[in-house]
């Protein structure tokens, strides 16, 4: 039963025509980037700064680099609004729609029906994220040979990798960023389960995530950035280290892992004493 | 089939229901009567595990639904005003979503309820392309699938055309003939439910005024259609003799028990007012059903 209310739940989600104009957005802006890249200063700028510090730049600018490249602003940008959005949409949604109300007539605990939703959000979140990936390495792969990996994010990553080891990297990459998808995904969940529109969720997630942003931008909190979800989003970038800080990935893992639970725990409980009404 | 034992439901400090005591047995067609706003809707949130009740206790098929909502509802249907749907979704994916939160349900029973409610053919459409009707009867396939004892239906002519109306009443008529269902229809369509009720309740106010058999709201005494020059002064005269309790729409009097339209005539007559006409009006559900959430206005002279 609970496999095949789990299915209902998917068909509910990929059902939709707006799951999959999302899906074309993030084409159409890997797309872009990929142009920009190509056809600006962008790839100049960065094959300088790799013979700059002594690579050869051909062996670098590669399908891996660029995909990379094509995916950093969806990653802080369109992944958590997009994912916001599902989330958000989840059980306020249906509440608006009135098909809560249809659900809630049957004899499904409210904890059950929320588990099912929130682990099809999850599954959404980790194909989309894996949607991104594959995406952005089949369209750097139609301008871009294989080759190494460089990585660059001022202040915070510097990386130049072989090509195998880069590309295991990039795929390890994704399970963590799998993993901050689904945090954004749970948040936005978690203010569904209160009485609010969706688009109130949506926001409230998104203000969330974005005042976490600003207060860990701010020097006085330096010493409390680990209290700040968006701190832990960037251990993702940390799999480019060479050797790779196992214990600080582990760390941001667990405290994500477990942000996922509480929130969920936190909206389940909200939802558990609430009426639904019509 | 369904217990409700001092039940209070309270909204931040709006009373929506009080103090509501009810109880329909199996195998009847029990009517659930009031404005909007009376708590109707809300008490059905209580019976089936929505909405939450401040005190009482709300049992369904022998199971109390704050406790055991799982036990209480696995023999349950119930549709709502407006039903909604994954309007995306085929009305085949709609049943098969719907009916796994309540058990695992074979393509066979599926197939057997869309025959039942008539909608052969067109199951496999996409829900957007129904009529108001076909959704109307979608719901109510939902509903059938778990293979109720019990069905609880919150408006569910609303928005339909006389055609759609006279459908659903038949269908009703149906379920209980040809399932043996048990019932509990919320309706303002007072015509529907004086027909296919054996039972009601009305609730005013979030408190219930009534509960009772149609047949003995059927039964009762109506109002007195009286036609007079002067009908302030008339009903004050037969208020200061007690032969009435009330009048309504400043041309029918309610006679107080015992009385009769001869005593009123002779009392008119005797003091001197003349009387055009006077005769007693069936009461139909409507009537009762006025008389009892609208107070009569105080007769002229009486305290």
């Amino acid at each position: 039963m609970f496999f095949a209310q789990l299915k209902n739940e998917l068909w509910k989600l990929f059902g939709k025509k707006r799951t999959y104009i999302g899906f074309g957005a993030f084409i159409f802006a890997q797309t872009l980037m990929l142009m920009a890249f190509k056809l600006t200063r962008w790839q100049s700028d960065m094959e300088r700064m790799l013979s700059g510090n002594g690579y050869i730049p051909m062996e670098f600018i590669s399908a891996l680099t660029v995909a990379l490249v094509m995916l950093m602003p969806q990653i802080i940008l369109l992944m958590p609004l997009y994912v916001s959005l599902v989330g958000g949409d989840m059980v306020a949604k249906e509440t608006e729609d009135g098909t809560l109300r249809m659900i809630l007539s049957r004899p499904i605990s409210r904890v059950r029906l929320l588990l099912v939703k929130w682990i099809a959000g999850i599954i959404f979140a980790v194909v989309l994220v894996l949607a991104l990936g594959v995406m952005a390495v089949g369209l750097a792969s139609l301008l871009f040979p294989w080759k190494g990996l460089f990585v660059f994010i001022p202040g915070q990553a510097f990386s130049v990798l072989p090509a195998d080891v880069g590309s295991a990297r990039f795929l390890l990459a994704h399970l963590f960023l799998a993993v901050n998808a689904s945090a954004v995904l749970s948040i936005a969940f978690m203010f569904s389960c209160f009485n609010m529109k969706p688009a109130a969720a949506t926001i409230l997630a998104l203000s969330y995530l974005f005042v976490n942003l600003v207060m860990e931008g701010i020097p006085f909190f330096d010493r409390y950035e680990n209290w700040f979800i968006t701190h832990h989003f960037k251990c993702w970038l940390l799999v480019f280290s060479d050797p790779i800080p196992w214990a600080q990935i582990f760390e941001s893992e667990t405290l994500l892992l477990a942000a996922c639970a509480s929130v969920f725990i936190l909206g389940a409980t909200a939802f558990h004493v609430r009426d639904i009404k019509s | 089939m369904i217990e409700l034992r001092n039940v209070h439901k309270k909204f931040g400090s709006r009373v929506a229901v009080s103090d509501l005591t009810l109880s329909v047995p199996r195998g009847e067609v029990f009517g659930l009567l009031g404005h909007n706003g009376a708590g109707k809707s809300t008490a059905i949130g209580m019976m089936l595990g929505q909405v939450w009740p401040t005190s009482g206790e709300v049992r369904l098929c022998g199971h109390d639904v704050t406790a055991h909502r799982a036990r209480a509802l696995h023999k349950v249907g119930a549709i709502f005003e407006a039903p909604a749907f994954y309007d995306y979704l085929s009305g085949w994916r709609n049943l098969e979503i719907l009916s796994h939160y309540t058990a695992p349900t074979s393509k066979e029973r599926i197939r057997e309820v869309v025959d039942w409610v008539g909608l052969t053919g067109r199951e496999m459409s996409k829900v957007k392309t129904y009529s108001h009707g076909m959704r109307a009867r979608l719901a109510l396939a939902q509903a059938l699938l778990p293979q109720p004892e019990l069905l609880i239906l919150d408006e569910p002519g609303s928005g339909l055309d006389p055609e759609g109306i006279a459908e659903m009443r038949e269908t009703i008529v149906r379920l209980h003939r040809e399932l043996g269902l048990t019932i509990l229809l919320s309706s303002h369509l007072l015509s529907e439910v004086e027909q296919l009720c054996t039972r009601i309740a009305v609730l005013n106010k979030g408190r219930k005024v009534f509960e009772g058999l149609i047949a003995d709201v059927k039964a009762a005494r109506g109002r007195v259609m009286l036609k007079t020059p002067d009908f302030a002064a008339a009903t004050k005269l037969l208020n200061e003799r007690g032969l009435i309790c009330g009048t309504v729409d400043g041309k029918y009097i309610s006679l107080k028990d015992g009385r009769t339209t001869t005593e009123v005539v002779s009392a008119l007559v005797n003091a001197g007012v003349a009387v055009e006409g006077i005769w007693q009006q069936d009461q139909t559900l409507e009537d009762f059903y006025l008389s009892i959430v609208k107070k009569p206005p105080p007769v002229p002279g009486s305290n």
